[in-house]
């Protein structure tokens, strides 16, 4: 039997403890090898990716699986490390290997020259061991360990060039916001554990679902759990780290906006959607905010001008369907597009790096024409943003189609009409990136532009090509597997409804129109809509002000408690109450020590009067 | 081996004395020499406190080590009056985890105190004879000598400070060197006060006619309103040292005056003693009184890591950001105490384990930026981690661990005290949870200040630590991760001895 055949699911914690292992070998002996170690975590993720087909092949001949280990016993409190191996991990473990493995290889050309470029390697080692885990976690505190690391993951990442001042905040600002979360997540897990006894999920589902926690816990649980993954995948209102988490190098963008930290939000009501169902309420919640992300990011990317800045407004859109989609009980709509998006949206990000790089601008009013430079970035481009649009038949079709018929059929017209609108409004916001960016006349000082390195552009076109293809992993291939949804989820055999994609799809064409019309024949005039509504836009650029009067409580209410107390505690407890205790005690002592007077007669007085006071104490109060 | 055995923890808390007395030999004016006895005393009392931990037997529980002397006869109404007052000597598993804690922060103090160009001579002794005191309050299994070494430890850090000690002007107000050593000792006295008249009425009330530990806690028999009235006299009399919250003002204070090594002593081990005590006599001895005070203790604990945390938020000084983030993790401590649970106790402990370690880097790293520097103004420094890059990590090691990073020792210990506080007072947890969350604001912000952004044009020139102090270091910063990593020794060799405390709770 060759060795090959012996790998199988048993072997899947070995994928995250590849990179973790990098992580520690990179920090600690990089500095004595070449490119400080680069090739370490790059070779640790690609070991993972072959792997990952091996544990695949495994769980479609064998099924699923789940192996732990005990790590602490107390009293009768037993904690176990577990993986856990099904479809839903599978699913997750490809797409984080796949597109880490390419971000790192981009990243060899991206940060070449790079100082300390051996800690930024270590560092997307760390992020990719984190969210391996975290997908392959059998319990809740496993899994909250590795959602913590993939925090940290990404705020190393994004501060990555510290010494800039922009990138400092921007990092400090995604772990404390997504920290906010984490506090509500790390209630629920408790919670949790104290009503089923267990962190352990599939015995949590099982108590759950034979009535052994009480509604009201069920639904304040789901509601905490959610917290925590509002703030990891950017859900409104927590969604202000992203769009300036785009401080950090571009790679760690299209890392941190596909595979790893957003993920892991959406990952984690994905897993724990069982109990989810059990508070209806708490479903009609995520899909709310869902819908609400969607729309409310979709409108900003519009106005945005600076690429990546609009990009992750994207992003956070697409999470937003993504919510929207498990809230309308599509699991496999939900993580199908999870990996559509962030493939594509990988690519996009690797695609603005290469732009930035070569040209040196962010705004993308000063970029235009690229096309003819840099060819290979500009189809891959264009091949992500037609998959984010919805144009068949790249991935980001399939994916909307099937959310928007989970959210038919279990949302009601409501909630679809407005889906539908944002996901025309998310074909117009591509279509005005990829016109403005790619086509149009060459600006006079991007002449020079050329095309980056074959490092970058490889990566770059296997992105796109699996962008091209991975929606046909929505279709039925044969009588064992019956498309994707039913794959992960047993949501039986691929379906739809031909006027729902229909419409769709002319949503859709109709978006990329209006945006041809506009960014690129000038039959509409942007400006003059901008001028128009200039009241609505400049509430729009302004980013709807969230992040100002976020601001305005952090240093109006936050800062002010904590210099209130400082000074409360400096003046009021200890100037005040301490200080003044002793300062008591030495007045006192002044006054008193005027009783020692040296005149024995003053003595004999006290004395007569004592024992006077004495024998009257005894004599009335004892005897 | 039997015979090492019994005189390893004499040896552990008489080593720093014989080293006192060493240094008060020598000629002050060979400071290398100082030097090097007072970092081989250190090593050598470190190694043997790995070597009581390592060997402790966590199966057996209990008190191994032990030894006893007896020192003073009671003869009189008592019938067990021959005991009297002895110098017994022993650990448990939580004591025993305490002697490594202290062990480690005073080798490490030893490293960073290298360059003490003032009287280093008179500064080791004095410093070897407050270690003495510490070692010796763990390792005592006799009230009397508890009590004795509680007092050693207290009075050498006056001078420790008043001598080595920085005032420190901060435009507004100053604080003195004097006034900081002042206020903590007239502080540390006034508890000791308290738990002196705790300590005399439980002699008393037991009539057994010994100080010893072990047959108070097996033998004598406190009726519960006794318990309730002198439960309080431990736990303020030992919160004081414990930083509980409104007793913490000399705490912050103190550490800004102290000097490097004994800001690490300080917060590391000696605010440890405190909460050591609560657990040890007033838990120990009082299980009645401790059930019906612990709703007050598990609030101050609360205050403790709010009030803390929010506090550290507005501070101006590296050392009073760690010296409040100290008193919002010792609440923790205190909130694990209150839990009188399984796994809030044992959370507790392992907390002030952790804490020590990683206070004392907080400390170390702090000293070696004000050597450079000259300043622990927030807001001057800026950008230091492109000149002092492991400085930098070393400070995110310790933020990473006090804001509950997974992988480093304090998620632990906090995680075990919330899976107790939620057994007992939930939303009292939840706060609990909101602290951590509180923490992650104030470190994050400093770090983002301090070490990131643009270098400031002052710091054009600094230097990194040097290899002696990070060598210090990343011993602690090895600890910080050992307990993270692999937390089940040391929970393991604490769950030995909070089992027989908690044994004895009413309904248990």
């Amino acid at each position: 039997m060759p060795f090959g055949e012996t790998i199988g699911t048993e072997w899947a914690w070995v994928i995250p403890a590849l990179s973790a292992a990098a992580f520690f070998l990179t920090v600690i002996f990089g500095r004595f090898l070449p490119r400080q170690g680069a090739y370490i975590p790059v070779a640790a993720i690609f070991l993972g990716f072959v792997l990952f087909w091996y544990v695949l092949r495994d769980l479609l001949t064998s099924g699923p699986a789940s192996f732990d280990i005990t790590w602490i016993s107390l009293g009768d409190t037993r904690i176990a490390w577990g993986v856990n191996v099904d479809r839903l991990s599978v699913t997750m473990l490809g797409l984080v290997t796949f597109v880490a493995l390419l971000v790192q290889v981009y990243s060899l050309g991206y940060m070449k020259g790079e100082p300390r470029q051996g800690w930024y390697f270590a560092a997307h080692a760390l992020s990719a061991a984190a969210m391996l885990a975290l997908v392959l976690a059998d319990n809740l505190l496993f899994l909250y360990i590795a959602w913590a690391l993939v925090g940290l993951g990404s705020y190393l990442l994004i501060g990555f060039w510290y010494e800039r001042r922009e990138a400092a905040e921007a990092a400090k600002k995604a772990f404390i916001t997504t920290r906010i979360g984490d506090v509500g997540l790390l209630i629920g897990i408790i919670l949790l554990f104290e009503s089923t006894g267990s962190f352990d999920i599939s015995t949590i589902f099982h108590v759950a679902q034979s009535g052994g926690i009480s509604q009201g816990t069920i639904t304040v649980a789901a509601v905490l759990l959610f917290l925590g993954a509002m703030g990891k995948s950017a859900q409104f209102p927590f969604h202000v780290w992203l769009p300036d988490a785009v401080e950090g190098p571009a790679p760690v963008s299209a890392l941190i906006h596909s595979a790893t930290m957003v993920a892991a939000g959406v990952f984690l009501v994905a897993r724990m959607l069982p109990l989810f169902e059990l508070a209806p309420g708490v479903m009609l919640l995520v899909a709310g905010v869902g819908l609400f992300t969607f729309v409310f990011a979709g409108t900003l990317a519009l106005v945005m001008t600076d690429l990546k800045r609009a990009l992750a407004y994207s992003t956070i859109s697409h999470l937003g369907l993504m919510m929207l989609s498990l809230g309308a009980f599509g699991l496999g709509a939900a993580i199908f597009h999870l990996v559509a998006h962030g493939v594509s949206k990988a690519m996009l990000f690797l695609g603005a790096g290469s732009v930035t790089r070569v040209t040196g601008k962010t705004e993308i009013w000063d970029m235009g024409g690229l096309r003819r430079r840099m060819p290979v970035t500009a189809i891959t481009f264009v091949i992500g943003g037609a998959a984010l649009a919805g144009i068949p038949p790249l991935s980001g079709f399939f994916s909307r189609d099937a959310i928007m018929l989970a959210v038919m059929d279990n949302r009601g017209p409501a909630f679809l009409v407005v889906a539908l609108a944002a996901a025309a409004l998310s074909a117009l916001y591509m279509a005005r990136i990829v016109l403005v960016v790619f086509f149009g006349p060459l600006k006079a000082d991007n002449e020079h532009a050329h095309e980056s390195p074959l490092v970058m552009t490889v990566p770059l076109v296997l992105l796109a090509f699996t962008a091209l293809t991975v929606g046909f992993i929505a279709l039925p291939w044969g009588a064992s597997y019956q498309g994707f949804g039913d794959f992960l989820a047993d949501e039986g055999g691929f379906h739809f409804e031909v006027w729902l994609t229909a419409l769709t799809l002319a949503l859709a064409l109709a978006g990329v129109a209006a945006g041809w019309l506009t960014y690129r024949t000038g039959h509409i005039s942007h400006g003059q809509i901008a001028r128009r509504y200039s009241g609505l836009y400049r509430v729009l650029v302004n980013e709807c002000y969230v992040d100002d009067l976020y601001q305005w409580v952090v240093d109006h209410v936050v800062l002010a408690a904590g210099n209130f107390v400082a000074l409360y505690d400096r003046v009021v407890i200890n100037d005040t109450g301490v200080d003044g205790s002793a300062l008591t005690v030495m007045l006192s002592a002044l006054r008193l020590r005027h009783v020692q007077t040296g005149h024995l007669y003053n003595y004999g007085l006290a004395m007569s009067l004592g024992v006077v006071g004495l024998v009257l104490v005894w004599w009335l109060v004892l005897a | 081996m039997e015979t090492f055995n019994s005189y390893v923890i004499f040896a552990i808390v008489s080593l720093p004395l014989a080293g006192a007395v060493v240094l008060v030999l020598l000629p002050s004016y060979r400071p290398r020499l100082i030097r090097w006895v007072a970092t081989v005393v250190a090593l050598a009392t470190v190694l043997l406190t790995f070597y009581t931990f390592g060997f402790y037997d966590p199966e057996e529980g209990g008190f191994q080590f032990m030894r006893q002397w007896s020192w003073l006869e009671l003869p009189g109404p008592w019938p067990l009056g021959e005991q009297g007052i002895s110098f017994a000597l022993g650990v448990d598993g939580i004591s025993a985890l305490m002697l490594m804690l202290s062990g480690i922060v005073m080798f490490t103090g030893v490293l960073v105190s290298w360059n003490i160009a003032e009287r280093n001579k008179d500064f080791f002794i004095l410093y070897f004879l407050l270690l003495a005191g510490v070692f010796g309050v763990f390792a005592s299994m006799d009230l009397f000598f508890l009590f004795f070494f509680y007092e050693l430890a207290v009075l050498p850090m006056y001078l420790l400070i008043g001598v080595w000690g920085s005032t420190t002007d901060f435009r507004t107000f100053v604080r003195t060197k004097e006034y900081g050593a002042m206020k903590l000792t007239i502080y540390l006295v006034g508890g000791s006060v308290l738990i002196w008249i705790a300590l005399l009425a439980i002699f008393v009330q037991a009539g057994l006619g010994t100080f010893s530990f072990v047959d108070l806690q097996e033998s004598a028999d406190f009726p519960r309103t006794f318990q309730q009235v002198f439960f309080p006299f431990l736990m303020v009399g030992f919160g004081v040292l414990a930083g509980m919250w409104p007793f913490h003002t000399w705490s912050p204070d103190g550490h800004v005056a102290a000097p490097t090594a004994v800001s690490m002593v300080h917060a590391g081990v000696l605010m440890k003693l405190g909460a050591y005590g609560i657990l040890r006599l007033g838990i120990g001895l009082f299980p009645e009184g401790a059930q019906d005070w612990m709703p007050v203790l598990v609030v101050l604990g609360t205050v403790n890591v709010i009030y803390g945390a929010v506090s550290a938020m507005g501070q101006r000084d590296l050392k009073y950001v760690v010296g409040y983030s100290g008193v919002s993790h010792m609440g923790y401590v205190l909130m694990g105490l209150a839990t009188l649970d399984h796994l809030g106790v044992t959370g507790a402990v392992l907390q002030m384990f952790s804490h020590g370690v990683m206070t004392a880097l907080f400390f170390a790293v702090v000293g070696a930026i004000y050597d450079r520097t000259h300043t622990r103004d927030i807001a001057v420094l800026e950008g230091l981690a492109k000149r002092m890059g492991v400085t930098a990590s070393l400070f995110a090691v310790g933020g990473l661990t006090s804001l509950g990073m997974p992988g480093l020792s304090g998620v632990v210990a906090e995680l075990l005290v919330f899976l107790g506080l939620f057994k007992t007072y939930p939303l009292l947890g939840v706060l609990g949870i909101v602290g951590a969350g509180i923490t992650a604001v104030y470190i994050l912000r400093l770090m983002a200040k301090v070490f990131f952004g643009a270098l400031g044009e002052r710091w054009r020139d600094q230097t990194d630590i040097s290899r002696l102090e990070g060598f210090s270091s990343w011993v602690l910063v090895a600890f910080v991760f050992l307990v993270g990593l692999f937390p089940f020794p040391f929970i393991r060799a604490i769950d030995s001895g909070v089992s027989t405390l908690l044994s004895r709770m009413a309904g248990a």
